[in-house]
């Protein structure tokens, strides 16, 4: 059987993506948590939001068409940060181990899950615009499709970043601080609830430093129907390289340091 | 036939807290075909480490170190499709079934679905999986297990098997029934390199063994060569509760010519002789003419504990989560694994 076997990295992600993806559906408690999440965010922000427009500086118009592409954004960022936990999971059960010493490509080993990953977070973008739709959420499709792209990229440079720092971290307490540390101040600094450029300069400046609040400017633009234009060509300038440097240093890190 | 591994000199050390630990200093083997070797040590000792840098695992900070006739650090890859390996965690998938499981691992292996059903199929007979190979991992009793691992790590007919605390946990059917298993693989052909704790383990099972303490190896051979180092046979004498004479018997039975060693410690004389058929009418007239009261007296052939012993002075009886009672030890485990 060893005789035959040829490197085919595209192959190995199918299966190892096929894996992951079974895991999830087998495992409901993570389809519930990932699907209550922006649906409650809709529920229970959208009305606040509301009660805002024109009192206090908000762009006046439709309040979901400004808030439901910043709970896209956000289900990006939050899908992407939980991709460390299953590996912290499988580095304790062995899984991680298994595959290792088989002579699946490590890349593989790496990005099938963050694929299986960002096939689920489509699926709850979908309930949330359709579930949006119903509430008056107007649907552009090649503005959103569009955003898909740059939501999936958006998920892979944050899972491959969580996954490796699972990795390195190897418990889930290290691995926890970590990420919480770095969560509120990136989604605070987003603009994910309300615009940034609300707030004052000093917040505006510091957002620059911040890949998702790009992808939060460019999903209003793009989620509005507008195809061009300085929101979108600068996500793409700043998330693309991200995305290629993320995942060569999480490859390099798979390869090193897993235990 | 060549040696299946061949490793020379090899040492691997961590970072930690108070400095640089060196969990493996300066290992050297030769592993023929066809045998059941096993590496024999309390916790700590250096097995897994050494077990990680020979599947590819751990990068080797020095020395060399050849599989299946490939150099470990050259060709990673190569090693992989060639050995198998277990680890003591197992790693199944707990929410597919077995076969499933068979199924995706021997396809990262490079077979095709139409080729690799039929060899799940082979494995869940040869492992006695057949009654539970389509329900879900979670519901597998210790010993179904480890089966299944044992299967998912010779999915792909490696010559080599790797198997790290293999019986680690198991209740004593269990465990004589995965025995049986793995000497039927290496009848097959398959040599299989093994990590333990247990002395009876690695009397039994083990063709061949190295015992190892601290990263180093201490004394390697069959079972049977190895406790024959150890001086004759060993004698445990009893003493009455209470009795004073010990120091003064100890001292009047270490000059004895065919003593070779002696220990005295909580009331009992441990001692090695040359023979102990001849020595013991010896030792009862030494200890009747010193008035020292005897409860108790035991001849037994050496055990690969005193084997243990004699190079380290402590005893492996001591060590390790034996009897601990738990299925899976991971925390007693973990320290070797994440170092």
């Amino acid at each position: 059987m060893n005789a035959g076997y040829a490197m085919n990295p595209v192959r190995d992600i199918g299966l190892l993506f096929q894996r992951y993806a079974i895991q999830l559906l087998r495992n409901p408690v993570w389809l519930v948590v990932g699907f209550s999440t922006p649906i409650l965010y809709l529920a229970l922000f959208t009305p606040l939001l509301k009660a805002l427009v024109g009192s206090g500086g908000l762009p006046t118009g439709n309040v979901l068409d400004l808030f439901l592409p910043g709970i896209l954004s956000l289900l990006a960022f939050a899908s992407g940060t939980g991709a460390g936990f299953s590996t912290i999971m499988e580095l304790k059960a062995g899984v991680t181990e298994r595959f290792r010493v088989t002579p699946a490509s490590r890349f593989a080993i790496l990005t099938g899950p963050i694929l299986a990953t960002m096939l689920m977070m489509f699926v709850f973008d979908a309930v949330v615009v359709a579930v949006g739709f119903g509430f008056g959420f107007s649907v552009h499709w090649a503005g959103l499709a569009v955003l898909a792209v740059l939501l999936g990229l958006l998920l892979v440079i944050v899972a491959a970043f969580s996954i490796a720092t699972a990795l390195v971290t190897k418990e889930i307490n290290g691995f926890a601080a970590i990420i919480n540390g770095i969560n509120l101040p990136i989604l605070l600094l987003a603009g994910v609830l309300l615009p940034i450029s609300i707030g004052p300069e000093w917040m505006r400046v510091l957002a620059h430093v911040n890949p998702l609040y790009y992808l939060v400017q460019a999903s209003r633009v793009l989620a509005g129907g507008t195809l061009t234009g300085p929101a979108i060509w600068q996500a793409f300038a700043v998330l693309v390289p991200l995305c290629a440097l993320i995942l060569a240093w999480a490859t390099q890190v798979f390869r090193r340091a897993v235990a | 036939m060549d040696n299946v591994i061949t490793a020379r000199d090899l040492r691997k050390s961590f970072a930690a807290r108070a400095g640089r630990v060196e969990a493996v200093r300066g290992v050297s083997m030769d592993v023929r075909p066809g045998e059941i070797f096993g590496f024999l040590g309390p916790n700590g000792a250096g097995k897994t480490t050494t077990l990680r840098m020979l599947t590819t695992l751990l990068p080797i900070d020095s020395g060399t170190a050849t599989v299946a006739g490939l150099d470990v650090a050259a060709r990673p890859r190569q090693v992989r499709t060639r050995i198998g390996y277990v680890s003591q965690l197992g790693g199944a998938d707990e929410l597919a079934t077995g076969r499933e499981n068979l199924i995706l691992q021997g396809r990262l292996y490079g077979a095709s679905r139409a080729r690799v059903a039929p060899r799940a199929q082979a494995l869940i007979g040869l492992l006695d999986l057949t009654e539970f190979a389509d329900r879900r991992v979670v519901t597998y009793s210790g010993g179904q297990r480890r089966r299944l691992d044992i299967a998912l790590g010779i999915v792909h007919e490696p010559p080599v098997l790797f198997l790290d605390e293999p019986t680690t946990g198991l209740d004593p059917q269990s465990r004589a029934n995965l025995w049986d298993h793995i000497r039927a693989l290496r009848d097959q052909g398959t040599t299989v390199f093994l990590t333990t704790h247990y002395l009876e383990e690695a009397d039994v099972l083990c063709d061949r063994l190295m015992i190892m303490d601290h990263g180093q190896v201490v004394a390697e051979g069959t079972p049977r060569t190895l406790k024959q180092q150890v001086a004759g046979d060993a004698i445990v004498i009893g003493l009455r509760p209470g009795e004073r004479g010990a120091a003064e018997a100890a001292a009047a039975l270490r000059d004895q010519p065919y003593v070779r060693e002696l220990e005295a410690a909580d009331g009992q004389l441990r001692l090695y002789v040359d023979d102990g058929g001849t020595a013991l009418p010896e030792l009862i007239r030494l200890l009747d003419a010193g008035g020292i009261g005897v409860r108790s007296i035991t001849v037994s052939e050496p055990s690969l504990d005193d084997v243990f012993l004699r190079q380290t002075g402590r005893s492996l009886r001591d060590e390790g989560p034996e009897g601990a009672g738990s299925s899976r030890p991971p925390d007693q485990k973990e320290k070797e694994v994440a170092a």
